[in-house]
């Protein structure tokens, strides 16, 4: 009985969604039907779920949405451009591809590419190859109906950062981009995310993001998540590497009143290097939640995570990171640490760090805190003169500060800083 | 300078200053010497503004100003210094960010500008080669890491930094080596002049065969139960404390 229920919200939820008519439905019909057919099995997640836990969906599965393609004229970008830094850029309007406003190279190092422009045998390689379709909702609904595809193939060592710039606008619409990385053999990758929103109001944005980091090449990825109100973001980033490649994230969040990041890296190459950051910073009742994986599946590689946060006010913060390393994958080196520091007595955070080791010549370590502000510490500030407020202040930007200056390039190193006010 | 009066205060509902009374004018340097848990480094943290204590009694007037109307930074802004007798780690935070932000809210609450870069760096060199505090230190995070006696040595740095009226230094010898004690006594006597005032809480005589006080107080069980001159030091590093605590019980 509440299975048939559940099934028709589903299908409710799904069919709003899918009755847009817009053109792109009848693209790559092939690429789609597998989310298509997952989603006639899937039901919203719930608390009871493992993987939902602290992490209501009700807020997003709720409501109805519509895509909505918006006039671009009046946008301007400026505000998450990185002074001093050359990028390429990727902009996309609630979840479309504004050529216009875009920068796209086709040269020798680097391609960038709606699906469409795609040869079959591309999207076949890459499209959904490790994306869990079958039981995350969410990324099903993305395979099923995103708005736009982009794939970036790096071939060489990228001259500049690739800027991916989403903006939202509307209400209660939804947008589902999808973007797939490449870098080929020996090349070298910066991703740089971010957001702009304005007017937004119930609007949801489902985001998958699939990396594939062949032999020996290297992606960074920086995502800064600053939202307006009005924002429910999911964001899911699925990462698989080859020998000898590295991989590092760095996720920022500094505002957003209700976030989901689940990032996922399958180390299926020897040699690897793997690095997970981030740094979050809840107040109100905002609700931040960022779910990591890291599979170590192959010998001799090293992954490094480091999740740090803040929560204020009557915010929450959910911290879950699991490392798995299997059987065959001896000599490892896997830490993996989550610190929480609580501003207020009605903040919450969950940490949940989880670790399985198959293989027995490993190296791994995983550890999580939460605590108060170190109040002798403010005292002591204070002793000298700072007042409470810039003593606060200093200290949160030192504890946050840990994750930021992991950043690699130096002007959004800056940029980042100056956005927490860490300056 | 300073005048305490009958100063009482309490911790968790333990009364720990039961009447404390002393009275330091510019120029002087006391001491305060006492048992363990006399109340010696309440009274210090209570002079700095630590909201853990409560006053339950008396005044305490600071330069024409009635202190414990003002918060810990407002104290430290109007010359008071306490030199802890435990320095905190704060990792994240550079000495030089963290000193400079001290300096500049100082100014900026007297309505001076902030301090110029120049100056800024020619001050703190000038002050850590007083406490030959090394230079790689400075750029370290607050304290983290650093040796007893360089945490100590960086406090008094710090007060050569923001050169206070009223310096008082709760048990800066303690932990240290007579190297580092000569250090410490030679950074604080050179910042002596007629103008300010220093406190020395110490348990022990040795740090004031350095640090020469004008006067000597034993303070036990939360108040001060004897004055004298610096002789008085010396006998109670000749006796213990055992006399004076019979003189009192008896």
């Amino acid at each position: 009985m509440s299975s048939t229920l559940t099934t028709n919200k589903v299908e409710e939820f799904v069919s709003h969604i899918a009755e847009n008519n817009l053109a792109v439905w009848n693209e790559l019909p092939n690429f789609r039907k597998s989310g298509v057919e997952a989603l006639k099995n899937l039901s919203f997640p719930t608390t009871k779920d493992e993987y939902w836990k602290y992490s209501r969906t009700t807020k997003i599965t709720k409501n109805q949405y519509k895509f909505d393609q918006i006039d671009s004229a009046n946008i301007n970008l400026d505000e998450v451009r990185v002074a001093g830094l050359d990028t390429y850029e990727i902009v996309m309007v609630n979840g479309f591809l504004n050529t216009e406003l875009s920068n796209l190279p086709k040269n020798d190092s680097i391609t960038i590419k709606s699906f469409e422009e795609c040869t079959t045998e591309e999207l076949t390689t890459y499209f959904s190859q490790n994306l869990d379709t079958i039981t995350n909702f969410f990324s099903a609904l993305n395979t099923a109906y995103f708005s736009e595809g982009i794939m970036v193939i790096a071939k060489g060592v990228c001259d500049k950062p690739v800027h991916l710039i989403h903006y939202s606008e509307g209400e209660s619409v939804i947008s589902q981009p999808r973007n797939i990385f490449v870098t080929e053999k020996n090349s070298e990758l910066s991703i740089i995310k971010s957001s702009i929103n304005k007017n937004t109001n119930n609007y949801f944005y489902n985001s998958v993001n699939e990396f594939f980091i062949g032999e020996n090449s290297h992606i960074n990825y920086y995502v800064i998540q600053n939202y307006e109100e009005g924002m429910n973001v999911m964001s899911t980033n699925v990462a698989t590497q080859e020998n000898n490649s590295t991989f590092s994230a760095f996720n920022y969040t500094l505002k957003g009143d209700w976030i989901r990041n689940n990032t996922n890296v399958f180390v299926k190459g020897e040699h690897c290097e793997s690095n997970l950051y981030g740094a979050y910073q809840p107040t109100g009742r905002e609700h931040i939640d960022n779910h990591t994986i890291m599979d170590h599946i192959m010998p001799n590689c090293e992954s490094n995570e480091h999740y740090k946060g803040t929560v204020g006010d009557k915010a929450t913060g959910v911290f879950n990171g699991k490392v798995f390393v299997r059987k065959d994958a001896q000599k490892i080196n896997a830490f993996q640490s989550n610190n929480n520091i609580l501003l207020s007595d009605d903040a919450t955070m969950n940490s949940k760090p989880e670790l399985e080791i198959y293989a027995d010549d490993v190296k791994c370590s995983h550890g999580s805190t939460s605590g108060q502000l170190d109040e002798e510490a403010v005292f002591y500030l204070q002793s000298r003169g700072l007042s409470k407020e810039s003593a606060t202040a200093l200290l949160i930007s030192a504890f946050l500060g840990e994750v930021v200056e992991k950043i690699k390039i130096p002007e959004l190193k800056e940029k980042v800083l100056e956005i927490y006010g860490m300056e | 300078m300073i005048s305490i009066k009958n100063l009482h205060a309490s911790i968790d509902g333990k009364e720990i200053l039961k009447g404390i009374n002393l009275d330091v004018k510019a120029g002087e340097v006391h001491a305060i010497m006492g048992p363990n848990g006399s109340g010696k480094s309440t009274l210090s943290a209570v002079l700095a503004g630590n909201e853990d204590y409560e006053i339950t009694d008396g005044s305490v007037d600071f330069m024409g100003e009635d202190l414990l109307e003002f918060s810990t930074e407002e104290r430290s802004r109007m010359g008071i210094f306490l030199a802890f007798q435990y320095p905190i780690e704060i990792p994240g935070v550079s000495n030089m960010n963290f000193l400079r932000t001290a300096i500049n809210e100082t100014r900026e609450s007297k309505g001076e500008d902030p301090i110029a870069a120049k100056e800024f760096l020619a001050k703190v060199k000038e002050k850590s080669a007083l406490v030959e505090l090394d230079n790689s230190l400075l750029k370290r995070y607050v304290n983290e890491g650093f040796s007893g006696g360089e945490k100590k040595r960086n406090e008094i740095f710090q007060m050569a930094m923001l050169e206070p009226k009223l310096a008082i230094l709760d048990e800066t010898d303690s932990g240290l080596d007579i190297d580092a004690l000569k250090i410490v006594s030679h950074g604080v006597n050179t910042l002596k002049t007629k103008d300010n005032a220093t406190v020395v809480i110490t348990h022990y005589q040795r740090l004031l065969d350095h640090i020469v006080p004008d006067f000597v107080h034993v303070l036990y069980k939360g108040k001060i139960v004897k004055s004298g001159g610096k002789e008085l030091a010396l006998e109670l590093e000749e006796k213990g404390y055992d006399w004076i605590k019979e003189e009192i019980n008896a």
